[in-house]
Protein backbone atom coordinates (compact mmCIF):
# COMPACT_ATOMS: atom_id res chain seq x y z
CA UNK A 1 0.00 0.00 0.00
CA UNK A 2 2.88 2.38 0.79
CA UNK A 3 4.43 1.76 -2.60
CA UNK A 4 1.06 2.40 -4.22
CA UNK A 5 0.71 5.63 -2.26
CA UNK A 6 4.19 6.79 -3.32
CA UNK A 7 3.51 6.00 -6.97
CA UNK A 8 0.15 7.77 -6.73
CA UNK A 9 1.77 10.90 -5.31
CA UNK A 10 4.39 10.73 -8.06
CA UNK A 11 1.72 10.39 -10.74
CA UNK A 12 -0.38 13.28 -9.44
CA UNK A 13 2.00 16.02 -8.22
CA UNK A 14 -0.86 18.04 -6.70
CA UNK A 15 -1.21 15.39 -4.00
CA UNK A 16 2.39 15.99 -2.90
CA UNK A 17 1.38 19.47 -1.74
CA UNK A 18 -1.60 18.15 0.24
CA UNK A 19 -1.14 17.42 3.95
CA UNK A 20 -0.29 13.87 4.95
CA UNK A 21 -3.59 13.21 6.70
CA UNK A 22 -5.55 14.17 3.58
CA UNK A 23 -3.56 11.78 1.39
CA UNK A 24 -3.96 9.02 3.98
CA UNK A 25 -7.68 9.62 4.24
CA UNK A 26 -8.00 9.63 0.44
CA UNK A 27 -6.14 6.34 0.20
CA UNK A 28 -8.21 4.81 2.97
CA UNK A 29 -11.48 5.78 1.33
CA UNK A 30 -10.25 4.71 -2.09
CA UNK A 31 -9.11 1.26 -0.94
CA UNK A 32 -12.29 0.77 1.06
CA UNK A 33 -14.40 1.62 -2.00
CA UNK A 34 -12.35 -0.65 -4.26
CA UNK A 35 -12.62 -3.58 -1.87
CA UNK A 36 -16.31 -3.04 -1.29
CA UNK A 37 -17.01 -2.86 -5.02
CA UNK A 38 -14.95 -5.98 -5.61
CA UNK A 39 -16.73 -7.81 -2.81
CA UNK A 40 -20.19 -6.80 -4.05
CA UNK A 41 -19.35 -7.80 -7.61
CA UNK A 42 -18.02 -11.11 -6.37
CA UNK A 43 -21.21 -11.63 -4.38
CA UNK A 44 -23.38 -10.96 -7.45
CA UNK A 45 -21.43 -13.08 -9.89
CA UNK A 46 -20.83 -15.68 -7.20
CA UNK A 47 -24.53 -16.13 -6.53
CA UNK A 48 -25.16 -16.60 -10.24
CA UNK A 49 -22.31 -19.09 -10.62
CA UNK A 50 -23.49 -20.90 -7.49
CA UNK A 51 -26.92 -21.40 -8.98
CA UNK A 52 -25.55 -22.40 -12.37
CA UNK A 53 -23.22 -24.95 -10.76
CA UNK A 54 -26.15 -26.24 -8.71
CA UNK A 55 -28.12 -26.64 -11.92
CA UNK A 56 -25.33 -28.52 -13.67
CA UNK A 57 -24.74 -30.85 -10.76
CA UNK A 58 -28.44 -31.57 -10.31
CA UNK A 59 -28.94 -32.25 -14.04
CA UNK A 60 -30.99 -29.14 -14.70
CA UNK A 61 -30.30 -25.76 -16.31
CA UNK A 62 -30.39 -23.11 -13.61
CA UNK A 63 -31.39 -19.47 -14.08
CA UNK A 64 -31.68 -18.67 -17.80
CA UNK A 65 -34.46 -16.08 -18.13
CA UNK A 66 -32.94 -12.70 -17.23
CA UNK A 67 -30.56 -11.59 -19.94
CA UNK A 68 -28.74 -13.87 -22.38
CA UNK A 69 -28.37 -17.29 -20.74
CA UNK A 70 -29.42 -15.81 -17.40
CA UNK A 71 -26.25 -13.79 -16.80
CA UNK A 72 -28.19 -10.77 -15.52
CA UNK A 73 -30.03 -12.81 -12.90
CA UNK A 74 -27.89 -11.42 -10.08
CA UNK A 75 -28.91 -7.85 -10.98
CA UNK A 76 -32.57 -8.83 -10.76
CA UNK A 77 -31.92 -10.52 -7.42
CA UNK A 78 -30.08 -7.47 -6.12
CA UNK A 79 -32.80 -5.07 -7.21
CA UNK A 80 -35.38 -7.32 -5.57
CA UNK A 81 -33.44 -7.41 -2.30
CA UNK A 82 -33.11 -3.63 -2.21
CA UNK A 83 -36.71 -2.89 -3.12
CA UNK A 84 -38.38 -5.34 -0.75
CA UNK A 85 -40.06 -4.02 2.36
CA UNK A 86 -37.87 -3.92 5.44
CA UNK A 87 -40.01 -5.58 8.09
CA UNK A 88 -39.21 -5.54 11.80
CA UNK A 89 -41.39 -7.95 13.79
CA UNK A 90 -43.60 -6.30 16.39
CA UNK A 91 -42.10 -8.16 19.36
CA UNK A 92 -38.50 -7.97 18.20
CA UNK A 93 -35.82 -6.12 20.11
CA UNK A 94 -35.67 -3.27 17.61
CA UNK A 95 -32.21 -1.94 18.46
CA UNK A 96 -30.45 -5.32 18.45
CA UNK A 97 -32.46 -6.42 15.43
CA UNK A 98 -31.14 -3.47 13.44
CA UNK A 99 -27.62 -3.85 14.81
CA UNK A 100 -27.11 -7.55 14.05
CA UNK A 101 -26.67 -7.42 10.24
CA UNK A 102 -23.91 -4.83 10.58
CA UNK A 103 -21.89 -7.07 12.90
CA UNK A 104 -22.11 -9.93 10.44
CA UNK A 105 -21.36 -7.68 7.46
CA UNK A 106 -18.42 -5.92 9.10
CA UNK A 107 -17.02 -9.17 10.48
CA UNK A 108 -16.99 -10.67 7.03
CA UNK A 109 -15.76 -7.67 5.06
CA UNK A 110 -13.08 -6.42 7.43
CA UNK A 111 -11.17 -9.60 6.60
CA UNK A 112 -10.77 -8.37 3.01
CA UNK A 113 -8.36 -5.74 4.29
CA UNK A 114 -5.41 -8.12 4.61
CA UNK A 115 -6.09 -10.35 1.60
CA UNK A 116 -2.91 -10.31 -0.55
CA UNK A 117 -4.44 -9.69 -3.97
CA UNK A 118 -1.09 -9.08 -5.66
CA UNK A 119 2.56 -8.13 -5.25
CA UNK A 120 1.68 -4.78 -3.70
CA UNK A 121 -2.09 -5.02 -3.70
CA UNK A 122 -3.09 -5.25 -0.08
CA UNK A 123 -5.19 -2.64 1.65
CA UNK A 124 -3.07 -3.11 4.77
CA UNK A 125 -0.20 -5.57 5.05
CA UNK A 126 -0.61 -6.10 8.80
CA UNK A 127 2.18 -7.99 10.53
CA UNK A 128 -0.52 -9.92 12.42
CA UNK A 129 -2.48 -10.75 9.24
CA UNK A 130 -3.80 -14.24 10.00
CA UNK A 131 -4.41 -13.37 13.63
CA UNK A 132 -6.39 -10.33 12.48
CA UNK A 133 -8.54 -12.43 10.13
CA UNK A 134 -9.30 -14.94 12.87
CA UNK A 135 -10.20 -12.17 15.29
CA UNK A 136 -12.33 -10.10 12.98
CA UNK A 137 -14.33 -12.99 11.54
CA UNK A 138 -15.31 -13.88 15.11
CA UNK A 139 -17.51 -10.78 15.06
CA UNK A 140 -19.83 -12.81 12.84
CA UNK A 141 -20.73 -14.99 15.84
CA UNK A 142 -21.90 -11.96 17.79
CA UNK A 143 -23.99 -10.75 14.87
CA UNK A 144 -25.62 -14.11 14.26
CA UNK A 145 -26.38 -14.64 17.93
CA UNK A 146 -27.81 -11.12 18.14
CA UNK A 147 -29.97 -11.74 15.07
CA UNK A 148 -31.29 -14.97 16.53
CA UNK A 149 -32.01 -13.40 19.91
CA UNK A 150 -33.50 -10.14 18.69
CA UNK A 151 -35.88 -11.77 16.22
CA UNK A 152 -37.97 -13.21 19.09
CA UNK A 153 -38.54 -16.34 17.05
CA UNK A 154 -37.74 -19.86 18.18
CA UNK A 155 -36.29 -20.92 14.84
CA UNK A 156 -34.08 -17.87 14.71
CA UNK A 157 -32.89 -18.41 18.27
CA UNK A 158 -32.12 -22.08 17.65
CA UNK A 159 -30.21 -21.14 14.51
CA UNK A 160 -28.29 -18.45 16.36
CA UNK A 161 -27.37 -20.81 19.19
CA UNK A 162 -26.20 -23.46 16.76
CA UNK A 163 -24.18 -20.92 14.81
CA UNK A 164 -22.46 -19.67 17.92
CA UNK A 165 -21.56 -23.19 19.06
CA UNK A 166 -20.39 -24.15 15.60
CA UNK A 167 -18.30 -21.09 14.79
CA UNK A 168 -16.61 -21.03 18.17
CA UNK A 169 -15.83 -24.75 17.94
CA UNK A 170 -14.46 -24.67 14.43
CA UNK A 171 -12.33 -21.60 14.99
CA UNK A 172 -9.92 -23.85 16.91
CA UNK A 173 -9.11 -26.26 14.05
CA UNK A 174 -9.09 -23.42 11.50
CA UNK A 175 -6.45 -21.53 13.43
CA UNK A 176 -4.54 -24.71 14.14
CA UNK A 177 -4.53 -25.71 10.47
CA UNK A 178 -3.25 -22.30 9.35
CA UNK A 179 -0.31 -22.23 11.76
CA UNK A 180 1.92 -24.56 9.63
CA UNK A 181 2.01 -21.86 6.94
CA UNK A 182 2.94 -19.32 9.60
CA UNK A 183 5.68 -21.60 10.92
CA UNK A 184 7.20 -22.08 7.48
CA UNK A 185 7.13 -18.38 6.62
CA UNK A 186 8.11 -17.26 10.11
CA UNK A 187 5.57 -14.45 9.91
CA UNK A 188 1.87 -13.86 10.49
CA UNK A 189 1.67 -11.39 7.62
CA UNK A 190 -0.14 -12.87 4.62
CA UNK A 191 2.23 -11.13 2.20
CA UNK A 192 5.24 -12.70 3.89
CA UNK A 193 3.55 -16.10 3.79
CA UNK A 194 2.93 -15.72 0.04
CA UNK A 195 6.50 -14.52 -0.57
CA UNK A 196 7.89 -17.54 1.28
CA UNK A 197 6.26 -19.81 -1.32
CA UNK A 198 8.07 -18.34 -4.34
CA UNK A 199 11.44 -19.37 -5.67
CA UNK A 200 12.64 -21.68 -8.41
CA UNK A 201 10.62 -24.73 -7.41
CA UNK A 202 7.45 -23.73 -9.26
CA UNK A 203 4.29 -25.17 -7.79
CA UNK A 204 6.43 -27.41 -5.56
CA UNK A 205 7.45 -24.33 -3.66
CA UNK A 206 3.89 -24.04 -2.39
CA UNK A 207 3.21 -24.90 1.21
CA UNK A 208 0.81 -27.59 0.01
CA UNK A 209 3.77 -29.72 -1.15
CA UNK A 210 6.21 -28.65 1.53
CA UNK A 211 5.84 -31.85 3.53
CA UNK A 212 3.11 -34.47 4.15
CA UNK A 213 1.81 -32.63 7.20
CA UNK A 214 1.15 -29.39 5.33
CA UNK A 215 -0.58 -31.39 2.62
CA UNK A 216 -3.06 -32.77 5.17
CA UNK A 217 -3.20 -29.40 6.83
CA UNK A 218 -4.64 -27.86 3.68
CA UNK A 219 -7.54 -30.30 3.58
CA UNK A 220 -8.15 -29.98 7.30
CA UNK A 221 -8.21 -26.20 6.94
CA UNK A 222 -10.58 -26.37 4.01
CA UNK A 223 -13.01 -28.63 5.84
CA UNK A 224 -12.92 -26.67 9.07
CA UNK A 225 -13.20 -23.32 7.29
CA UNK A 226 -16.30 -24.46 5.43
CA UNK A 227 -17.83 -25.33 8.76
CA UNK A 228 -16.74 -22.06 10.31
CA UNK A 229 -18.43 -20.03 7.57
CA UNK A 230 -21.64 -22.11 7.64
CA UNK A 231 -21.24 -23.53 4.15
CA UNK A 232 -23.68 -26.22 3.17
CA UNK A 233 -22.52 -29.54 4.54
CA UNK A 234 -22.30 -27.69 7.84
CA UNK A 235 -25.08 -25.12 7.37
CA UNK A 236 -26.95 -26.06 10.53
CA UNK A 237 -27.59 -22.44 11.53
CA UNK A 238 -29.68 -22.08 8.36
CA UNK A 239 -30.88 -25.63 7.79
CA UNK A 240 -33.93 -24.79 5.68
CA UNK A 241 -35.57 -28.14 6.27
CA UNK A 242 -35.33 -27.93 10.06
CA UNK A 243 -35.17 -24.26 11.02
CA UNK A 244 -36.94 -22.62 8.06
CA UNK A 245 -34.00 -20.30 7.45
CA UNK A 246 -32.37 -20.12 10.87
CA UNK A 247 -31.11 -16.90 12.40
CA UNK A 248 -32.18 -14.70 9.46
CA UNK A 249 -35.76 -15.97 9.17
CA UNK A 250 -37.34 -12.70 10.35
CA UNK A 251 -35.14 -10.49 8.19
CA UNK A 252 -36.22 -9.09 4.86
CA UNK A 253 -35.14 -6.58 2.27
CA UNK A 254 -31.68 -5.06 2.52
CA UNK A 255 -31.06 -6.38 6.03
CA UNK A 256 -31.42 -9.93 4.75
CA UNK A 257 -29.22 -8.84 1.85
CA UNK A 258 -26.43 -7.97 4.28
CA UNK A 259 -26.49 -11.51 5.72
CA UNK A 260 -26.45 -12.86 2.20
CA UNK A 261 -23.51 -10.65 1.22
CA UNK A 262 -21.60 -11.68 4.32
CA UNK A 263 -22.06 -15.34 3.45
CA UNK A 264 -20.44 -14.86 0.05
CA UNK A 265 -17.78 -12.63 1.57
CA UNK A 266 -16.91 -15.45 3.97
CA UNK A 267 -16.74 -17.82 1.06
CA UNK A 268 -14.18 -15.65 -0.71
CA UNK A 269 -12.16 -15.14 2.48
CA UNK A 270 -11.90 -18.90 3.00
CA UNK A 271 -10.81 -19.40 -0.59
CA UNK A 272 -8.36 -16.48 -0.40
CA UNK A 273 -6.76 -17.74 2.82
CA UNK A 274 -6.44 -21.25 1.42
CA UNK A 275 -4.80 -19.77 -1.68
CA UNK A 276 -2.46 -17.49 0.22
CA UNK A 277 -1.41 -20.00 2.87
CA UNK A 278 -1.18 -23.22 0.89
CA UNK A 279 -1.49 -22.61 -2.86
CA UNK A 280 1.20 -20.00 -3.31
CA UNK A 281 -1.05 -16.91 -3.30
CA UNK A 282 -0.14 -14.63 -6.21
CA UNK A 283 3.07 -16.52 -6.99
CA UNK A 284 3.32 -17.53 -10.64
CA UNK A 285 5.26 -20.79 -11.10
CA UNK A 286 8.84 -20.24 -12.38
CA UNK A 287 8.25 -16.51 -12.72
CA UNK A 288 9.02 -13.66 -10.40
CA UNK A 289 6.12 -11.22 -10.61
CA UNK A 290 7.72 -8.91 -8.04
CA UNK A 291 10.59 -8.17 -10.45
CA UNK A 292 8.29 -6.75 -13.14
CA UNK A 293 7.40 -3.04 -13.31
CA UNK A 294 4.77 -2.38 -10.58
CA UNK A 295 1.76 -2.02 -12.87
CA UNK A 296 2.30 -5.23 -14.84
CA UNK A 297 3.50 -7.20 -11.84
CA UNK A 298 0.46 -6.20 -9.84
CA UNK A 299 -1.99 -6.93 -12.65
CA UNK A 300 -0.44 -10.31 -13.42
CA UNK A 301 -0.27 -11.39 -9.79
CA UNK A 302 -3.83 -10.14 -9.22
CA UNK A 303 -5.03 -12.30 -12.10
CA UNK A 304 -3.19 -15.36 -10.80
CA UNK A 305 -4.45 -14.87 -7.26
CA UNK A 306 -8.05 -14.40 -8.37
CA UNK A 307 -7.90 -17.45 -10.63
CA UNK A 308 -6.69 -19.64 -7.79
CA UNK A 309 -9.19 -18.18 -5.33
CA UNK A 310 -12.12 -18.58 -7.72
CA UNK A 311 -11.14 -22.17 -8.39
CA UNK A 312 -11.25 -22.75 -4.64
CA UNK A 313 -14.68 -21.09 -4.54
CA UNK A 314 -15.83 -23.44 -7.29
CA UNK A 315 -14.62 -26.41 -5.26
CA UNK A 316 -16.57 -25.06 -2.28
CA UNK A 317 -19.70 -24.87 -4.44
CA UNK A 318 -19.06 -28.39 -5.67
CA UNK A 319 -18.83 -29.63 -2.06
CA UNK A 320 -21.91 -27.63 -1.21
CA UNK A 321 -24.08 -29.38 -3.79
CA UNK A 322 -22.69 -32.82 -3.04
CA UNK A 323 -22.68 -33.54 0.65
CA UNK A 324 -25.76 -33.84 2.85
CA UNK A 325 -26.09 -31.78 6.03
CA UNK A 326 -24.67 -33.17 9.28
CA UNK A 327 -26.59 -33.53 12.50
CA UNK A 328 -25.71 -31.21 15.40
CA UNK A 329 -24.06 -33.93 17.47
CA UNK A 330 -22.16 -35.20 14.42
CA UNK A 331 -20.95 -31.69 13.74
CA UNK A 332 -19.68 -31.22 17.26
CA UNK A 333 -18.10 -34.66 17.29
CA UNK A 334 -16.34 -33.91 14.03
CA UNK A 335 -14.91 -30.67 15.43
CA UNK A 336 -13.74 -31.85 18.85
CA UNK A 337 -13.00 -35.52 18.29
CA UNK A 338 -11.54 -35.45 14.80
CA UNK A 339 -10.49 -32.06 13.50
CA UNK A 340 -8.98 -30.65 16.68
CA UNK A 341 -6.78 -33.70 17.45
CA UNK A 342 -5.79 -34.10 13.82
CA UNK A 343 -4.79 -30.47 13.42
CA UNK A 344 -2.83 -30.74 16.67
CA UNK A 345 -0.95 -33.77 15.38
CA UNK A 346 -0.33 -31.93 12.11
CA UNK A 347 0.98 -28.89 13.90
CA UNK A 348 3.34 -31.03 15.97
CA UNK A 349 4.44 -32.86 12.84
CA UNK A 350 5.19 -29.65 10.94
CA UNK A 351 7.04 -28.22 13.90
CA UNK A 352 9.19 -31.35 14.25
CA UNK A 353 9.83 -31.44 10.52
CA UNK A 354 11.02 -27.86 10.49
CA UNK A 355 13.21 -28.54 13.52
CA UNK A 356 14.74 -31.75 12.14
CA UNK A 357 15.21 -30.71 8.51
CA UNK A 358 16.14 -27.08 9.26
CA UNK A 359 13.05 -25.64 7.55
CA UNK A 360 13.50 -27.48 4.25
CA UNK A 361 10.57 -29.17 2.52
CA UNK A 362 10.61 -32.40 0.50
CA UNK A 363 10.78 -30.64 -2.91
CA UNK A 364 13.61 -28.46 -1.62
CA UNK A 365 15.57 -31.49 -0.47
CA UNK A 366 15.06 -33.28 -3.78
CA UNK A 367 16.16 -30.14 -5.63
CA UNK A 368 19.32 -29.86 -3.50
CA UNK A 369 20.08 -33.54 -4.21
CA UNK A 370 20.26 -32.72 -7.91
CA UNK A 371 22.17 -29.56 -7.21
CA UNK B 1 -13.77 -46.57 20.47
CA UNK B 2 -10.27 -47.78 19.86
CA UNK B 3 -7.65 -46.17 17.68
CA UNK B 4 -8.40 -48.63 14.90
CA UNK B 5 -12.06 -47.58 14.76
CA UNK B 6 -11.00 -43.96 14.89
CA UNK B 7 -8.69 -44.34 11.90
CA UNK B 8 -11.31 -46.39 10.05
CA UNK B 9 -13.82 -43.59 10.59
CA UNK B 10 -11.47 -41.04 9.08
CA UNK B 11 -10.70 -43.24 6.08
CA UNK B 12 -14.38 -43.98 5.56
CA UNK B 13 -15.26 -40.28 5.70
CA UNK B 14 -12.63 -39.45 3.09
CA UNK B 15 -13.58 -42.33 0.80
CA UNK B 16 -17.32 -41.71 0.89
CA UNK B 17 -16.86 -37.98 0.37
CA UNK B 18 -14.62 -38.63 -2.62
CA UNK B 19 -17.20 -41.02 -4.04
CA UNK B 20 -19.97 -38.46 -3.77
CA UNK B 21 -17.81 -35.71 -5.20
CA UNK B 22 -16.94 -37.88 -8.17
CA UNK B 23 -20.61 -38.51 -8.93
CA UNK B 24 -21.59 -34.85 -8.78
CA UNK B 25 -18.54 -33.89 -10.82
CA UNK B 26 -19.66 -36.26 -13.55
CA UNK B 27 -23.12 -34.74 -13.58
CA UNK B 28 -21.67 -31.25 -13.45
CA UNK B 29 -19.36 -31.76 -16.40
CA UNK B 30 -21.63 -33.81 -18.66
CA UNK B 31 -24.05 -31.45 -20.42
CA UNK B 32 -26.13 -34.34 -21.76
CA UNK B 33 -27.44 -35.05 -18.28
CA UNK B 34 -29.75 -32.01 -18.35
CA UNK B 35 -33.33 -33.22 -18.10
CA UNK B 36 -35.11 -29.86 -17.88
CA UNK B 37 -37.65 -29.17 -20.62
CA UNK B 38 -38.10 -25.48 -21.40
CA UNK B 39 -41.87 -25.83 -21.38
CA UNK B 40 -43.43 -23.00 -23.35
CA UNK B 41 -40.75 -23.29 -26.05
CA UNK B 42 -40.30 -27.06 -25.97
CA UNK B 43 -43.08 -29.59 -25.52
CA UNK B 44 -43.51 -33.18 -24.60
CA UNK B 45 -44.50 -35.67 -27.26
CA UNK B 46 -48.09 -36.58 -26.46
CA UNK B 47 -48.73 -40.34 -26.25
CA UNK B 48 -51.15 -41.79 -28.76
CA UNK B 49 -53.83 -42.63 -26.20
CA UNK B 50 -53.39 -39.49 -24.14
CA UNK B 51 -56.60 -38.41 -22.41
CA UNK B 52 -56.76 -34.68 -22.92
CA UNK B 53 -59.80 -32.43 -23.08
CA UNK B 54 -63.04 -33.99 -24.34
CA UNK B 55 -64.40 -33.02 -27.72
CA UNK B 56 -67.84 -33.84 -29.03
CA UNK B 57 -68.49 -33.96 -32.75
CA UNK B 58 -72.03 -32.62 -32.58
CA UNK B 59 -72.82 -33.52 -36.18
CA UNK B 60 -72.53 -37.17 -35.20
CA UNK B 61 -74.03 -36.84 -31.73
CA UNK B 62 -77.49 -38.35 -31.32
CA UNK B 63 -78.15 -36.81 -27.90
CA UNK B 64 -78.60 -40.28 -26.44
CA UNK B 65 -77.41 -38.97 -22.98
CA UNK B 66 -75.30 -42.07 -22.38
CA UNK B 67 -72.31 -39.86 -21.57
CA UNK B 68 -74.31 -37.82 -19.09
CA UNK B 69 -75.52 -40.95 -17.33
CA UNK B 70 -72.12 -42.62 -17.14
CA UNK B 71 -70.13 -39.58 -16.00
CA UNK B 72 -69.09 -40.15 -12.35
CA UNK B 73 -68.57 -36.48 -11.62
CA UNK B 74 -71.50 -35.04 -13.59
CA UNK B 75 -69.38 -32.77 -15.73
CA UNK B 76 -71.38 -33.25 -18.93
CA UNK B 77 -74.76 -31.57 -19.31
CA UNK B 78 -77.00 -31.50 -22.34
CA UNK B 79 -80.54 -30.70 -23.29
CA UNK B 80 -82.30 -31.83 -26.42
CA UNK B 81 -85.69 -31.48 -28.06
CA UNK B 82 -87.49 -33.81 -30.47
CA UNK B 83 -87.23 -32.45 -33.97
CA UNK B 84 -89.71 -32.49 -36.83
CA UNK B 85 -88.23 -35.74 -38.15
CA UNK B 86 -88.70 -37.47 -34.76
CA UNK B 87 -84.92 -37.22 -34.09
CA UNK B 88 -83.42 -35.52 -31.04
CA UNK B 89 -81.90 -32.10 -31.66
CA UNK B 90 -79.28 -30.80 -29.19
CA UNK B 91 -80.19 -27.48 -27.60
CA UNK B 92 -76.88 -27.28 -25.72
CA UNK B 93 -74.00 -29.63 -24.94
CA UNK B 94 -71.55 -28.43 -22.23
CA UNK B 95 -68.56 -30.15 -20.63
CA UNK B 96 -67.14 -28.65 -17.44
CA UNK B 97 -63.48 -29.55 -17.81
CA UNK B 98 -62.78 -28.02 -14.44
CA UNK B 99 -64.69 -30.93 -13.00
CA UNK B 100 -63.72 -33.63 -15.47
CA UNK B 101 -61.34 -36.26 -14.09
CA UNK B 102 -60.42 -37.69 -17.50
CA UNK B 103 -61.60 -41.20 -16.67
CA UNK B 104 -62.69 -41.82 -20.24
CA UNK B 105 -65.97 -43.59 -19.35
CA UNK B 106 -68.03 -41.24 -21.52
CA UNK B 107 -65.83 -41.94 -24.53
CA UNK B 108 -66.30 -45.68 -23.98
CA UNK B 109 -70.04 -45.28 -23.57
CA UNK B 110 -70.62 -43.15 -26.65
CA UNK B 111 -72.49 -45.38 -29.16
CA UNK B 112 -71.77 -43.25 -32.24
CA UNK B 113 -68.15 -42.44 -31.30
CA UNK B 114 -68.78 -38.71 -31.46
CA UNK B 115 -67.15 -38.04 -28.06
CA UNK B 116 -63.36 -38.23 -28.10
CA UNK B 117 -60.36 -37.27 -26.00
CA UNK B 118 -58.14 -34.72 -27.72
CA UNK B 119 -54.48 -34.07 -26.88
CA UNK B 120 -55.20 -30.64 -25.42
CA UNK B 121 -54.04 -29.89 -21.89
CA UNK B 122 -53.56 -26.12 -21.71
CA UNK B 123 -56.52 -24.20 -20.41
CA UNK B 124 -55.54 -22.00 -17.50
CA UNK B 125 -57.98 -19.20 -16.88
CA UNK B 126 -58.82 -16.67 -14.23
CA UNK B 127 -62.56 -17.23 -14.45
CA UNK B 128 -64.10 -20.58 -13.71
CA UNK B 129 -66.77 -20.08 -16.37
CA UNK B 130 -64.10 -20.30 -19.03
CA UNK B 131 -63.53 -23.92 -18.06
CA UNK B 132 -66.97 -24.90 -19.37
CA UNK B 133 -66.70 -25.94 -23.00
CA UNK B 134 -69.75 -25.07 -25.10
CA UNK B 135 -70.00 -27.29 -28.16
CA UNK B 136 -73.06 -25.54 -29.62
CA UNK B 137 -72.55 -21.89 -30.23
CA UNK B 138 -76.17 -21.04 -30.94
CA UNK B 139 -78.37 -20.03 -28.05
CA UNK B 140 -80.33 -22.91 -26.56
CA UNK B 141 -83.60 -20.94 -26.46
CA UNK B 142 -83.28 -20.05 -30.15
CA UNK B 143 -82.70 -23.66 -31.10
CA UNK B 144 -85.72 -24.72 -29.09
CA UNK B 145 -87.88 -22.05 -30.68
CA UNK B 146 -86.69 -22.95 -34.17
CA UNK B 147 -87.27 -26.66 -33.63
CA UNK B 148 -90.70 -25.96 -32.17
CA UNK B 149 -91.52 -23.86 -35.23
CA UNK B 150 -90.33 -26.62 -37.56
CA UNK B 151 -92.35 -29.18 -35.62
CA UNK B 152 -95.40 -26.96 -35.84
CA UNK B 153 -94.89 -26.44 -39.59
CA UNK B 154 -94.46 -30.14 -40.13
CA UNK B 155 -97.57 -30.82 -38.11
CA UNK B 156 -99.48 -28.24 -40.15
CA UNK B 157 -98.21 -29.78 -43.38
CA UNK B 158 -99.16 -33.23 -42.18
CA UNK B 159 -102.59 -31.99 -41.27
CA UNK B 160 -102.99 -30.36 -44.70
CA UNK B 161 -101.83 -33.51 -46.41
CA UNK B 162 -104.23 -35.53 -44.35
CA UNK B 163 -107.01 -33.12 -45.27
CA UNK B 164 -106.07 -33.31 -48.94
CA UNK B 165 -106.01 -37.07 -48.75
CA UNK B 166 -109.37 -36.98 -47.05
CA UNK B 167 -110.71 -34.76 -49.83
CA UNK B 168 -109.19 -36.85 -52.60
CA UNK B 169 -110.32 -40.14 -51.15
CA UNK B 170 -113.84 -40.30 -52.55
CA UNK B 171 -112.75 -39.49 -56.15
CA UNK B 172 -110.72 -42.58 -57.12
CA UNK B 173 -112.56 -45.86 -56.88
CA UNK B 174 -111.24 -48.39 -54.40
CA UNK B 175 -110.76 -50.89 -57.20
CA UNK B 176 -108.73 -48.36 -59.21
CA UNK B 177 -106.48 -47.61 -56.29
CA UNK B 178 -105.94 -51.31 -55.75
CA UNK B 179 -105.19 -51.70 -59.43
CA UNK B 180 -102.66 -48.89 -59.34
CA UNK B 181 -100.97 -50.55 -56.36
CA UNK B 182 -100.85 -53.84 -58.17
CA UNK B 183 -99.78 -52.34 -61.49
CA UNK B 184 -96.98 -50.15 -60.22
CA UNK B 185 -95.56 -51.18 -56.83
CA UNK B 186 -92.04 -49.86 -57.54
CA UNK B 187 -92.52 -46.08 -57.18
CA UNK B 188 -94.33 -46.62 -53.90
CA UNK B 189 -91.46 -48.71 -52.59
CA UNK B 190 -88.91 -46.20 -53.82
CA UNK B 191 -90.86 -43.46 -52.10
CA UNK B 192 -90.87 -45.43 -48.88
CA UNK B 193 -87.13 -46.02 -49.17
CA UNK B 194 -86.60 -42.33 -49.87
CA UNK B 195 -88.53 -41.45 -46.79
CA UNK B 196 -86.40 -43.76 -44.70
CA UNK B 197 -83.15 -42.33 -45.88
CA UNK B 198 -84.53 -38.88 -45.30
CA UNK B 199 -85.24 -39.78 -41.76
Amino acid sequence: MESLAISLVKAVPVLGAAPLWAVTLLLMVASAVVILVFALTFEGVGSLVLRKVAGDIQARIGPNRVGPNGILQFLADGVKLVLKEDIIPANADRFLFKLAPYFVFVGSFAAFVVVPFGVGLTAADLNIGIYYVMAVTSLVVVGILLAGWASNNKWALLGGMRAAAQIVSYEVPVGMALIPAVLIAGSLSLQDIVRSQGGGLGIFGWNLFHNPFTFFSFFLYFTAAQAETNQTPFDLPEAESELVSGYNVEYSGIRFGLFFLAEFGDMFIVAALATACFLGGWQIPFFNAAALPPVWGNLLSLGVFLTKAFLMVLVMMWVRWTLPRLRVDQLMRMAWKYLVPLTFVNLLGVSLWLLVFKGKGIPGMIASLFG
Amino acid sequence: MGLKDYMNNIVEAVVTTAKGMRITARYGVDPKEEVTLQYPEERWEIPERYRGFLHNDIKKCTACTMCVKVCPVDCISLESVRGADKKMVLAFYDINIGRCMYCGLCVEACPVKSLKHTSGYEKASEVRGELILHFIEEDAAEIKARVARQVAEAAAKAAEAAKAAEAAKPAPLPSEAAKAAVVDPKPAKAEAAKGETKE
